[in-house]
Order: structure tokens, then sequence, then C-alpha cells
């Protein structure tokens, strides 16, 4: 529940109010955490390979994300998107190749130790669990975590962030909208109080409105401190609340670079429908 | 020296066995094997040995019975014993003198048949039936054919383990039912005096020799008809059913009416079998067909071999065997060690009634260890060449086309219209109100984003989705609501985005059920084997490697691998071979070229062209759009399940609308 | 007895008999919800554990139905029974767990419950080769205290099965709506990759599962012993075939369709068998099982259907 005499950011809040909030939970996030120079990745990947069965999936990728960034990775269908997140959680193990988190390498790392050294997912199609009450899917969130004062001061960002989902805080997940679901998603993530989120596809399946919506609460979100990697098909919404870019086409970068410039040029477009190179 | 000298046998076996082909070792082996069944009672005189074999055989057939069932169809039957209980007390009541009607006139043509008797006795004149051993052996086989007709028709539709069950229940039932009717079966005290089987005036009495070759004259029987049915174009769709319900369906298999068929043919083993064994036994008694014995079957054909028509014999053989010799030997064996050693507890064990103990580890350690049993039903591939490895991207598309890939007679009118398709599932709308026409002879492509319904599209037009509403219409007939074997017959085939091959059948046999539904081949035909049967076999496995020729090198010298055994291109390129073994007019493709390299991506894209140029139709998605540009003379745009663009390749690219699908629309502020 | 009242009493003995029912459902269902695993094993757990509560209160110097305790040391007696008894149970699923079913997480099919059906043919040979064929009779220290009520007798130790059942049950749905572990269990039975996501180690849940499930059945078993007076090697059958008809019946996967599916089949053994005859009750469940599967395969209360697409 907000305390008295703190302020909370609102979803379109004015620059004063973020300040304010953002610079307190700044330092929060930093808590127990390494005190590392921010021009430091928070996440890379080097030359990483990953197969399924004889298919070859991703092919030498290379991504670097530095903390505080919001990255998004683009490209059309099959280009490699889903495996990248599904690779730094810790589904899918690289076959050759590695990938770092915070300067040490994730190889070998359970999924859990991931989630409790700072990363959490929002996946594709939300995928909350139905029979589960919001509340409890968000406790899931923080499944990672041990309960207390911590958990009680993100369970009040989260209903900041997104008010609807204080009132409705005992009905069941599947009987959201898919909009809501995608709503509570993100909370649920921001329950792991993560270092760096990873989204897939945030936008899937949304209506523009909502779409404006989440997308606004990923730059909050950012604002506050949270690095973003995010996988979207949407590349113009994408481009347009992204610092950098990277864009995969079957399972190599094609391209990369801020997203400002990419904005701007043919680039994108050849990359998405599609131009096939005879080596 | 002493090494080569021990080495000269196995120099010498090996250099016999190099020497005779394998169909000769085959026939060798069959001769000898049936000489070794004719001569044992002759060898071996004591009754209480061939009666134990007269059982193993028994045990054989019902292997090979729940064999068709279980390794041929994958339906996992739980309660098989039910059928050998029908076909038991089928004979039983049939030739015993449990039923004893008043005699009437009614049963006067069944006297002159010599199925009944008149009996006088002190109340009146009853029936006593004495219905023929010989005739009741297919009679009981049929009737329990139907019951398992009965049984499959409302539930072979249930997942795997539900179908456990729910046979599980039958086969309970049956034996409780049988219980519970003593009028009929008398109940648990068991039918008695069962008539003993007559050979031309030879009574067969209680001695177990005339059982046993009549065990061994059924037991070679079933076999052959398991090798036939395995090795025809029936086996091939049962097999495609256990290893892809779905994609077999997409090949033209009816799966009710497959399903149906092995179940029915497997009773009906079990019922041949269950008249069998009562005459044998002269009895029968509910006790003898409850749940643990159709678990001795399953364990039967899980050790012997699932799928393997010799595995399952060699299973049952030995399991009986291991049963009735085997362990009482083993048993007498520890009673005179515990004698020895003066252990109290050695001399009373009975490793006999220890059995079932034996049965659930085996049952155990084979799914854990060595699932695909003793005799495996799949064989290893011979290795290839270094020649036969590699292959050249060859471009320029197929050099020749074989006969079998026609032109639709129609040109330029649409072959395909679908028009105001709308499609839901999972509360979405997956497509709404789509139209879109495929003229004949040409090449369309569908595109979009990802999650704007094109699978859907195909899964509709095949009949793998219900159609909410709207029409498709194939060369001028409504087909939106035909299932998807229907859809194939009527010359749409197609490929799918994840390939569903067959894994466990080879290239070849993959191939053939492409063409499952234009052969004609069913159960009866491949029983008999006529002349015609075989040389439309012969006919279509030529026809099947000329497709797989297509592909030259890559698929051609993998034909007898398993196709699971493929490379991710390879195993693409063998779905769409299977696909064109169907002889379609309509060929449906999606994603062929993903995960493919560039070169291969344009080495296909040949042959699509090639394909086209033959006359096929062909409707594509594809996400390569050069591919599109190069090969389509239409394109769809789907986004969200609508259509959003159509028209020639290169006006679509540029299009607005198509571009803002792609890349998203842009965002309210900068 | 009048007619109602014969009917009244065989719905008194029906509940009783579905509160066990509903155990060993539930225990049945909670593993099937996770892995959708039909574990065959879990009936004769659920036997094996009903020896291990005659041995438990053989250990305490009770055999056969000479000695009653009361009060304190009757309940010390059955604390200490029950305790051993579901601790044994859950230990032996997990054993199950571990060396039959974890090697075949990964293939698709058959091959694991086959498996489970082995393992259940395990169990029931060494206790019919151990213990015999014959019954075995079954310690009761419970005092045989009756109370009536107009036409219906009801007995203490009814009461006690209704006790023993209602704060399992209770703890049970506590444990899965209220602890982290519960919580992740029903996370996992909704979508294992996601709770995965979420930090959950589903191996765990796994084992908990089944250590949960099989100790329920140990409380069912101990409850079948002290009221019907004996324990046989038969009886993970008889009673197995009823709680998984019951199971199924009120929603596979379900706990609320497990306890109430429990409680309807113990009604219609004993109503069926009064109506009807004993000797067709298993006739009977066995045609609910395939009536429900074939016809309404969601059951009651529950989701999925189990047929293919």
């Amino acid at each position: 529940m907000p305390r008295a005499g703190y302020r909370y950011p609102r979803e379109s809040g004015g620059p004063e109010a973020t300040a304010d909030a953002s610079a307190i939970l700044d330092s929060r996030f930093r808590g127990n955490d390494e005190v590392r120079a921010t021009a430091t990745d928070l996440l890379e990947f080097r030359a990483v390979d990953t197969h399924y069965g004889d298919l070859h999936v991703l092919k030498s990728v290379d991504y670097r994300i530095t903390a505080g960034e919001i990255v998004c990775l683009l490209g059309g269908n099959a280009s490699g998107k889903s495996t990248t997140m599904k690779a730094i959680m810790g589904s899918v193990a690289p076959t050759r190749g590695d990938i770092l988190y915070e300067g040490r390498s994730l190889s070998g790392v359970s999924t859990a130790e991931r989630v409790r050294r700072g990363i959490a997912p929002v996946l594709e199609a939300r995928r909350l669990f139905p029979r589960m009450t919001i509340y409890e899917n968000l406790e899931m969130g923080a499944f990672t975590r041990r309960r207390g004062p911590e958990f009680d001061e993100d369970l009040a960002r989260v209903f900041a962030l997104f008010p609807r989902v204080e009132e409705r805080l005992h009905q069941l997940a599947g009987t959201l909208s898919g909009g809501e679901q995608q709503m509570v998603a993100i909370g649920r993530a921001l329950m792991a109080r993560p270092r760096l989120l990873c989204m897939d596809e945030p936008s899937m399946g949304l209506s523009p409105a909502y779409v404006e919506q989440v997308f606004d609460i990923i730059r909050t979100i950012n604002r506050q401190g949270v690095t973003i990697f995010m996988v979207e098909q949407n590349a113009n919404m994408a481009l347009s609340i992204a610092d950098r870019a990277y864009v995969l086409q079957t399972g190599q970068v094609v391209l990369s670079g801020p997203a400002a410039e990419l904005r701007e040029t043919e680039l994108i477009r050849h990359a998405y429908l599609g131009e096939v190179k005879v080596v | 020296m002493r090494s080569t000298i021990a080495g000269l046998p196995r120099a010498c076996t090996a250099i016999l066995f190099a020497r005779i082909s394998a169909s000769t070792r085959t026939r060798l082996g069959i001769v000898f094997i049936t000489a070794a069944a004719v001569l044992f009672p002759l060898v071996n005189g004591n009754d209480a040995d061939i009666d134990a074999a007269a059982n193993a055989l028994a045990f054989a057939a019902l292997a090979l019975g729940l064999n068709i069932v279980v390794g041929f169809a994958g339906l996992l039957d739980l309660g098989y014993a039910a059928f050998f209980a029908i076909g038991a007390y089928a004979y039983g009541v049939a030739s015993s003198w449990q039923l004893q009607p008043e005699w009437s006139g009614f049963w006067e043509p069944s006297r002159w048949l010599d199925l009944v008797a008149r009996y006088h006795q002190a109340s009146g004149d009853v029936v006593h039936f004495q219905v023929s051993f010989w005739l009741m052996l297919p009679l009981a086989a049929a009737i329990a054919a139907f019951f398992g007709v009965l049984f499959g028709a409302p539930t072979l539709r249930l997942k795997g383990d539900y179908l456990a069950i729910v046979t599980l229940g039958f086969g309970e039932i049956v034996p409780i039912v049988a219980r519970n009717t003593p009028t009929v079966t008398n109940g648990a005290m068991g039918l008695n005096g069962v008539a003993a089987p007559q050979f031309f005036g030879f009574d067969f009495g209680v001695d177990a020799t005339p059982y046993y070759y009549v065990g061994v004259a059924l037991v070679a029987f079933l076999i052959l008809m398991s090798v036939r049915l395995k090795e025809s174009r029936v086996g091939r769709a049962w097999m495609a059913i256990r290893e892809d319900e779905i994609a077999a369906a997409a090949m033209g298999i009816d799966r009710v009416r497959f399903k149906l068929l092995a179940f029915a043919i497997g009773a009906a083993f079990a019922g041949a079998t269950g008249t069998l064994y009562v005459a044998k036994l002269q009895t029968a008694t509910p006790e003898m067909f409850m749940f643990p014995v159709s678990v001795m079957v399953l364990v039967m054909i899980v050790f012997g071999g699932i799928g393997s028509v010799w595995g399952v014999v060699v299973g049952a053989l030995v399991l009986q065997i291991l049963q009735s010799w085997f362990l009482e030997d083993l048993s007498q064996w520890l009673h005179a060690l515990g004698r020895l050693l003066s252990v109290d507890w050695l001399q009373h064990v009975e490793l006999a009634s220890s059995i079932e103990l034996i049965f659930g580890f085996i049952l155990v350690l084979m799914m854990l260890y060595r699932r695909e049993g003793l005799i495996p039903a799949t064989r290893r591939a011979p290795g290839l060449s270094l020649v036969e490895q590699t292959a050249q991207v060859a471009r320029g598309g197929f050099a020749r086309l074989p006969a079998l890939i026609a032109p639709d007679g129609r040109a330029g009118g649409p072959l395909l219209e679908v028009a105001d398709l709308t499609v839901r599932f999972g509360g979405l709308v997956a497509l709404r109100s789509v139209e879109l026409s495929v003229p004949a002879q040409r090449v369309v492509a569908v595109i979009g984003p990802n999650g704007s319904g094109k699978s859907t599209l195909f899964n509709a037009v095949t009949g793998l989705l219900p159609v909410h509403s709207g029409s498709i219409r194939f060369a001028g007939q409504e087909i939106g609501r035909l299932r998807p074997h229907a859809v194939l017959e009527r010359g749409i085939a197609r490929t799918f985005q994840n390939i569903r091959l067959f894994p466990n059948l080879t290239v070849l046999e993959n191939v053939m059920i492409g063409m499952h539904a234009r052969l004609g081949t069913g159960p009866v035909g491949a029983l008999l084997r006529l002349p015609a049967n075989r040389r439309e076999e012969e006919l279509a496995r030529e026809q099947a490697l000329e497709i797989l020729s297509l592909f030259g090198n890559r698929l051609l010298p993998r034909a007898d691998h398993l196709a699971g055994s493929l490379s991710y291109a390879n195993r693409r390129r063998t779905e769409i071979a299977r696909a064109l073994a169907s002889q379609p007019k309509l060929l449906l493709l999606d994603e062929p070229t993903a995960g493919m390299n560039p070169a291969e991506t344009l080495e296909l894209a040949d042959q699509i062209q090639s394909l086209s140029r033959r006359g096929l139709t062909v409707l594509l998605i594809e996400h390569k759009l050069d591919v599109v540009v190069s090969l389509a003379d239409k394109v769809v745009v789907l986004d969200h399940g609508e259509k959003i663009a159509e028209g020639p390749p290169a006006v679509v690219r540029q299009d607005e609308e198509v571009i803002r699908a792609y890349l998203g629309r842009s965002a309210a502020f900068a | 007895m009048s007619d109602y009242g014969v009917l009244l009493q065989q719905v008194v003995n029906g509940l009783s008999l579905g509160a066990m029912y509903a155990l060993l459902a539930l225990g049945f269902t909670l593993v099937y919800g996770i892995l959708e695993l039909i574990n065959f094993a879990h009936f004769n757990v659920f036997m094996v554990s009903s020896f291990v509560g005659m041995w438990a209160l053989g250990l305490l110097g009770l055999s056969g139905q000479g000695q009653v305790l009361t009060g304190l040391a009757l309940a010390g007696t059955l604390l200490f029974a029950f305790a051993v008894t579901m601790l044994a149970a859950g230990v032996l699923g997990v054993a199950i767990e571990r060396l039959s079913l974890r090697p075949l997480r990964g293939v698709r099919g058959t091959a694991a419950m086959i498996t489970t059906i082995g393992v259940s043919y395990i169990l029931f040979n060494i206790i019919l080769l151990t213990v015999g064929a014959g019954s075995q009779n079954y310690p009761n220290p419970l005092p045989v205290v009756r109370w009536q009520l107009g036409e219906v007798t009801v007995e203490l130790k009814e009461l006690l099965i209704w006790g023993v059942a209602v704060v399992l049950m209770v703890a049970l749905h506590l444990f899965v709506s209220r602890t982290r572990l519960g919580k992740a269990m029903r996370a996992t039975a909704q979508d294992a990759e996601a709770a995965r996501m979420m930090g959950v180690d589903v191996d765990r849940v796994i084992v908990t599962a089944f250590f949960l499930g099989s100790a329920l059945a140990g409380a069912a078993a101990l409850i079948f012993g002290l009221y019907y007076n004996y324990t046989s090697f038969i009886i993970g059958y008889t009673a197995g075939l009823r709680a998984f008809t019951a199971a199924v019946l009120g929603g596979i996967g379900s706990i609320p369709g497990a306890m109430v599916g429990g409680v309807l089949i113990g009604l219609i053994e004993t109503l069926g068998g009064q109506l009807i005859a004993v000797r067709w009750t298993d006739v009977i469940i066995f045609s609910i099982l395939v009536l429900v599967l074939v016809f309404v395969p969601t059951g009651l209360l529950g989701r999925a259907a189990p047929t293919k697409s």
C-alpha cells in the first residue's frame, strides 16, 4: 500500500514526479548489486549459435545491451527472435558461443538462478496462470524472492503503474482481456525486481490503444532504472521508444544501430520484406 | 596359429552368410522353424510339455492380435482379454451342454446342418448345441470382430491414455458379466462339457498333441496375415496413424475406418484363439480372461518388440516357456539347494507363481532401457557411400517429371475459390471474411506477419479446422465441410509448417503413404495378395522411387532410412515428395524453404517453378519475399485474419498497407 | 427398519466410503494435474500402505480386534499410525517417481503409463508373495460406540473417517492456496513452462505432488483398515477402481472434482448395492467410467478435454 509522503510516478506523469521517484527507486535497485560503471554491458551475446535438432537457428549472433537502455530485436517471421529470448532465460542452451550477464557467463546457470540474478521475462502471449488470481500471478512473479517489505514495495509500484490491477486483484487471470493480461504480465515480471526485463512481442494481439499504453509503461519502467530488451514485430512502435535496435533475418544479425537512424532508412523494410542473398 | 584355428568357424559362417542372400536366408529359416515345430511332439513325447507348448502357441496368437492394435495402429488396448473371452464363450456355448432350450420346429434346419442335435429328456426334447469347432473358429473370430467395432466406434477418438482406460473398462466388464450370467456361462464354475474338436472322425480328446498342431497352424496363419497386412497399403495406413494422426488424415487416410479395422482384426485374432483355447481346456471360466491376462499379452509384445511380427511371437513363446518350464526347473533346483544348505525358505520358494512379479519388472525395465523390445520393428539402414552423401545444388528445377504428376484439365479459371471465409478458434476470430481465388496452373503466395492467419487458412481449406461461415470451392465443388482425407481425395495435398513426417517409417514408406488415396488394396486384397494387388504394390513402389529421384542424390539413397533421421532440409523435401505422390491438382506448401540456406532456397524455388510449368497449381505461404517475387503470379496479404492486399508481387511489395502491417503502425508520438 | 431407513443408512455408509475414495482420488488427481500421467501404481501404493499401517499399529502392541483404547491413548495411537503410514506412503511414491518415471519425462506417448502398470504389478506381487492371498485381520483400537439418529446408526469409526478426511482435505486446500510450494504446484499444473520462467523448480514440484498424493493414499489405506477391519493384497484393485472413477467423474486434474467425485462414487456404491445387487457394483462403476470418458470427458468440474484436435 502506498505510504504517506511517497509520490509514485503516474502513468503519463510530469517530469518532476518521475525524476523524484526514479531517483529514489534507482538507488534501491542498485542496492545489493556490485557497483559498476554505467558503461558496462549488462547482457552480451558472443558469437552465439543455437540449433534445433540439426536446424541451425541462431548463427553467430552478437548483442550488447548496456544498463539503462531499451534495446529492441526486430525481424520477420522465423528469424530467431523467440529463440533469443529462450536462450537468455535458459530454456535453450547455445551450441556455440557464450551469453554473459553482468560480465559472468550464464552457461549452466538455471532459469531460477537467472531470475534471482535479475533477469525477468514477459512471455510471448502473456502466459498468465489462468486459474490463479491476478494477485497470485503477481506473487508467482516474486517466487524467487523472500517476502518482506521489498515485496510490498514492488507490489505498490505495480499498482501505481497499473491502477486497474489493484481494483481486480482477486479476479481469475484467465477472464481478463488480452490487453489487461499484458499489463498483469508486465507487473508479474516487475515483481521479480529485475535489472533486465526481457519482453517477447509485448504488442502481439493487442488493440492499438493498448499497444500505446504498453509502450508508455515500458518507457516509464525504463526511466525507473530497468533495462529493457524487447523482441518485437511492430518495428515502428518499437523503434520509437528504443535506444538501439538489432534486426535479425534467418538467424543472423543483418542490421544494428541507434534506433533513430534505423527508422529513417529503407534498410529495415528490406530486411523485413526480405532479400535472399546468394553466397 | 591358435587364433586362426579358433577363428575358422566364425570365418566359415561369415562366408556362408555372405554367399546366401537375405531372402534365401529367410526362407531357410522359416523351413527350419516349421520343421522344428512339426517334429517337436515326436521328439518330446511328454504330454505336459506338449500342452505347455500348445498354451504358448495360443498366447503367441494373442500377441499377434494385440500387436496389430498396439504395434501397428498405435492404439493402446488394456482390455484385450475381453475379445479372447468373447471368442471362448462363443465356442463354449455353441458346443456344450450349457444351453438347452426346448425343442421346436425352429431348430430343424440347424439340425439338418448338424449344428444342433435333438435330445430326449424326461421333461421333453431339448436342443443340444454342437457347432463344429472348425466352423466356430472363423465364426468366433467374426463375433469378436463385431464386438471390436462395437467397443471401438464410440471410443476410438479418445486420446491415447484415455482410450487405454476405456478399453480396460471393457476388459473388466466382460468377465464380470460372464460371471454374473450363469444361465449362459455357468458363472464362476465354468462351462462344462465343451466338446472336443473332431477331424474326419478322429476325436481330439484330452491329448494335447492335436491341439498343439492346430495351434501351430493357427500361429503360422496369423503370422502370414500379420506380415501381409503390415507390408501393404493397410499396414502403412495404420503405421501412419500411429506416427502422426493429423498428417495421416491430410494424406488421405480415413482414420476412423482404419482404427476400427485394426480393432476388429485384432479382436478377430483373439476370438479365434479363444475358441482353440477353450476347446483344449474343455471349459471356460471368467478367471481365465481377467485383467492379468490382458497385461500378460501386453508384456509379451513389449518384451518381444512392439510392432515386430516375429518379435511378439518370440516374446510370447519365451515368456510362456519361462513360466511353465524354466521357472519350474529353477524352483526345483532352488529346493535342492535349500535342502543342501538347510535354508527353509529356499526349500519352499515357488518361482512359477512369481511370474507376474517378473512381468512387472519386465515392463518397467523394457520401458526404461529398451523400448523397442527384443526384436525391434524397424531395421537399421545400410550406411551411405561418400558419393551418396554429397549433394550438389541443382538449379533449373526438375529435369523430368513423372507421368503421374499431371495438370488439371481446365486452364485459366479459378481452381480454388474461397469466399467470405470466417474461422474461429480459441475464442478468437482467426480469419474474418477472407476472399481468395487461385487460378488453375498458377502460383499464388500468401504472406503476412506472424499470427495473421496463413496457416489457419491452410487448415480450413484442408478440413483440419471447422469453417464458421463462408464457402470453399475446389474445381467448382464445395469442400468446406469435408474431412481432411476427403479433401486429399479431391486433389488437394499439403505440407506443414513444422514438418509432419512419419518419423519411424522409411522415406519410401512415407512417400507411398502419400499414394494411399490413389491405391485400392484393402484388407482383403492385402491378405490374399492376388496378382492385381501385387502389381499395384510394385507399381506404387516404382512411382514412389521415381518421385524421390526428382530430388536427386538427396533422397533416393536414403529411401530405406527412417524419415526421422534425415536432415531438416531433406525432411522438408520428403514431405513435398509425399504430397506429390498423391497426384494433387492443388499443392499447398506451408513455408517450404524455412530452414534452408540461400542456395537450397533457390533450388527449391526453381523446383516449384517447374511443377507450376507442368500444370500443377500451387498455393504457398512464404516469408522470403524474393522467393515470392520470383515465383508467384499473385500475392495475397493477410494481417490479423483479414486480407489487406492482393496483386502482383512487385506491386504488393510497395503497398503502404502491407508495409505498415509488417513494420507496425507508427507511434502516436515520436 | 423401513425402506426409507435402509436407504438413509446406506447414504451414511456411502458418505464414509466416499470420504475414503475422495482421499485416494485426490492423490491420483494431484499427479495427473501436473504431469497428465495416469499413475496406476498409486492404487497399489494404497494397498501396500495399509499393510504398513497394520505393522505400525502392531509396533504399539496392537493386533487383532482384542484391544480397545480410549482417550489420550487412542488419540496418540491413531496419530502415530497415521503419521507413519502417510510418511511411508509418501516416500514410496517419491521413490517410484525417481526410479521409474523421471527417466521417461520427455518420452511422448503411453510409455510412462505402461511403466506405472509394471510398477503396480511389482508392488502387488511382492505383497502377494510375502504376505499371501488371505485377508489379514486389522487391529482396531477404536471402541465400538454407536449413536442412533432416528432410523440411522452412526458409528464412532465413521466420525473418525469423516474427521480425518475433512482435516486432510482442508489441509490440502490450504497448502495449495496459501503456501509458496502449493501455489507453485498449481502454477505448474496450469503452465509448466511459464512456471519455470518464474523460477519454479519443476522437478521439486513434481516430487512434492507425488509425496502428497501418496501420503493421502496412505491415509486412505489406514482408514480402509480401520473401517473394514481387514486388508488384503487385492484392495488396490477394488478400491482403486472406485477412486479412479471418482477422479474421472469429478473431472480429472481437478482437486474439488476429486472430492465431489469420491463422495458420489461412495454413494453410488452403497445405494447401487442396495437397490440393484452387490455383485453388479463393479460393472456399474466401470460403466460410469466408460460413459463419462466417452460422453463427458471433462467430468463434472474439469477443464481439459482428452480428445484429439
